[in-house]
């Protein structure tokens, strides 16, 4: 069931529009101001977002942006009302990145369209992750390739998480899935707070996620990324675990084993300089790079500082 | 008391969604905001010296689709994982006092001195994050806030009769609701998802005996209340210093000097919130009610 998010007075003006998409079994949520909108919003952010051009103080703005932030769920289709005399206007859509509009007002078959439309075309382009919802695989070869070709060095960052499997296996897959949450919570956030501009964030699977910043931002994400996660690792551990240090659970061979607190690994690959053909070279070199920070104790992240390239 | 009515009483506060805040810190965080050069950090700052929005904050981080559910105890955790956008999204959606009272501002003065004196004594115990027992003690009183505004009749209510009759806020609430704000912030947290490190401080902090699992939070919590109380910072409502738990006494086990200590760091560490509490007020007109 799609729960949509109507923000204004004026967009199920007619009765006819609440009926017709009632009827299709969307569930309807109306705000008539921007405080309640975006409160709800936090609350649970919903499927789709309808909201009109015109609130006090553009509050309209403060909403996309709450929309655009959302990480629990990205890609929320938002379609603009706007009166026609606005769109003769013209609007920047860099300060106000939606996806669709509508003319007010709101004709209700074409709502209805438009809404089944943004859906339709979201389904087409989803890659992402169905727990951490954040990109996978397709998107991070796009993501990487992009980075090659970028005039600006970038730096490729691998981060899986030490001691991850016996973990969940002591502790049991859904609090296993917090910490795989919270991991991609922990870097989305310090990327989004110290190096926003032209940064990517995606999720391989499991333990493993990559993300890709300026090579100039590089050092700063890594140490806050491990930073932070120091900071909330042992709300995810039992206090007996803390105060031991560790766990006894079997390792891959059924053998019981005393394995660490998780930690975080992280490898950084800068691209800049022409050094890489293509992604599959950067895996390549992720691949050692990743052996080596792994055998380090704790949380650690290790940079390529090679001036070439070396695929041994 | 009969429980229909307490039960009554039950499901309006449960029912509580939004309790305002402060003027003064929604404008200093709109501010800060809109600054690019503030951190997600500094903002955390601002925010848990105010004990409505810290419960908030609480609120979101363990709701169930933030994929953390009662699991979260403090504020600094709460922001690494909620990120600044969040952050920034909870200051828009903040609800502010209409009519900002005198009370509401000591109020919020008595629940930030509270944490303080929990930072200082749980530190001083070596309790393990003791982030986690100042943010009980900054909440300790939520449930007061809910009462008044869920139930504004019988807050009235409890207001004359504590003034008639001269008895401690505590004993007005009992009379007139059958239960007291303590019960009342511990629905609140547990209908909120906290985790029970929280819960329960904030429901036994008159009576540490009722804890099962955190008998020395709750102790400190009730400790705490006494002593910023005997400092006069803030105002919980009432006069009346509540009475010194045995238990609690024995369990945190001072010496007169660890007394002396504990008052000068809190004295301390007043000073630095009391600026930031200074700052707050300047921008604020404050209507006093009889």
């Amino acid at each position: 069931m799609t729960r949509i998010l109507v923000a204004g007075s004026h967009i199920l003006e007619r009765q006819e529009s609440r009926i017709s998409l009632e009827a299709k079994g969307y569930q309807l949520i109306v705000a008539t101001d921007i405080k309640t909108a975006v409160g709800l919003f936090l609350e649970d952010p919903p499927d789709l977002l309808i909201v009109e051009r015109g609130f006090a103080g553009n509050g309209e703005l403060d909403l996309v942006r709450v929309a655009n932030a959302c990480l629990q769920k990205t890609n929320i289709p938002i379609i603009l009302v706007l009166p026609r005399e606005e769109m003769v206007a013209g609007i920047d859509w860099r300060v106000l990145p939606v996806d669709d509009l509508l003319e007010r007002p709101v004709a209700p078959e074409e709502l209805l369209l438009r809404i089944q439309l943004a859906e339709a075309r979201r389904n087409r382009v989803f890659d992402n992750n169905p727990l951490s919802k954040l990109p996978g695989n397709t998107s991070i070869l796009n993501a990487i390739q992009n980075a090659l070709a970028d005039s600006e060095p970038m730096a490729v960052c691998y981060v899986d998480i030490d001691n991850f499997k016996p973990y969940n296996d002591h502790y049991g897959f859904s609090q296993g899935d917090e910490v795989i949450l919270m991991v991609a919570r922990v870097i989305v956030n310090v990327i989004d707070q110290v190096a926003r501009q032209r940064s990517f964030v995606g999720h391989v699977g499991g333990d493993d996620y990559v993300f890709i910043v300026p090579e100039f931002k590089m050092v700063e994400v890594c140490e806050k990324v491990l930073a932070n996660f120091e900071a909330v690792r042992n709300l995810f551990i039992a206090p007996e675990d803390v105060k031991k240090g560790g766990f006894v659970e079997k390792d891959r061979q059924g053998r019981e084993t005393r394995f660490g607190l998780l930690s975080i690994s992280i490898a950084v690959i800068p691209t800049g300089h022409g050094k890489f053909q293509h992604s599959g070279q950067v895996a390549a070199v992720a691949t050692q790079i990743k052996h080596k920070v792994k055998a380090l104790d704790g949380n650690n992240y290790l940079i390529d500082r090679r001036e070439g390239y070396f695929p041994d | 008391m009969e429980e229909v009515r307490r039960q009554e009483f039950r499901t309006a506060l449960r029912k509580t969604k939004n309790l305002p805040t402060l003027p003064g810190i929604i404008a200093k965080l709109c501010k800060m905001a809109e600054d690019p050069d503030i951190s997600t950090e500094q903002m955390g700052k601002v925010i848990s010296q105010d004990y409505v929005l810290s419960a908030k904050l609480l609120k979101l981080v363990n709701s169930a689709f933030y994929g953390f559910p009662q699991r979260i105890s403090s504020i600094s955790s709460a922001i690494i994982l909620l990120g600044f956008n969040v952050v920034k999204s909870l200051i828009i959606s903040a609800s502010i006092f209409e009519v900002m009272e005198a009370q509401d501002v000591e109020l919020w003065q008595h629940s930030l001195g509270c944490a303080v004196v929990c930072n200082v004594i749980a530190t001083r115990l070596g309790v393990k994050d003791p982030e986690e027992v100042s943010t009980a003690g900054l909440i300790h009183d939520i449930g007061k806030m809910a009462i008044k505004m869920e139930l504004p009749d019988e807050y009235q209510m409890i207001n004359r009769l504590m003034r008639d009759r001269g008895i401690s806020m505590r004993q007005a609430e009992m009379e007139v609701l059958g239960l007291d704000h303590a019960e009342a912030g511990g629905w609140l947290a547990s209908g909120w998802n906290l985790p029970k490190k929280l819960i329960e401080p904030v429901t036994c902090h008159h009576d540490p005996r009722l804890a099962h699992e955190e008998q020395l939070a709750s102790s400190i919590i009730h400790f705490g209340d006494i002593m910023i109380r005997g400092l006069g910072y803030g105002h919980a409502g009432d006069k009346k210093v509540p009475m010194l738990s045995k238990r609690a006494w024995e369990f945190l086990n001072f010496s007169p000097t660890d007394i002396d200590e504990i008052f000068n760091q809190v004295e301390e560490k007043l000073w630095d919130v009391k600026g930031f509490s200074l700052e707050i007020n300047a921008d604020e007109i404050i209507q006093v009610r009889d």
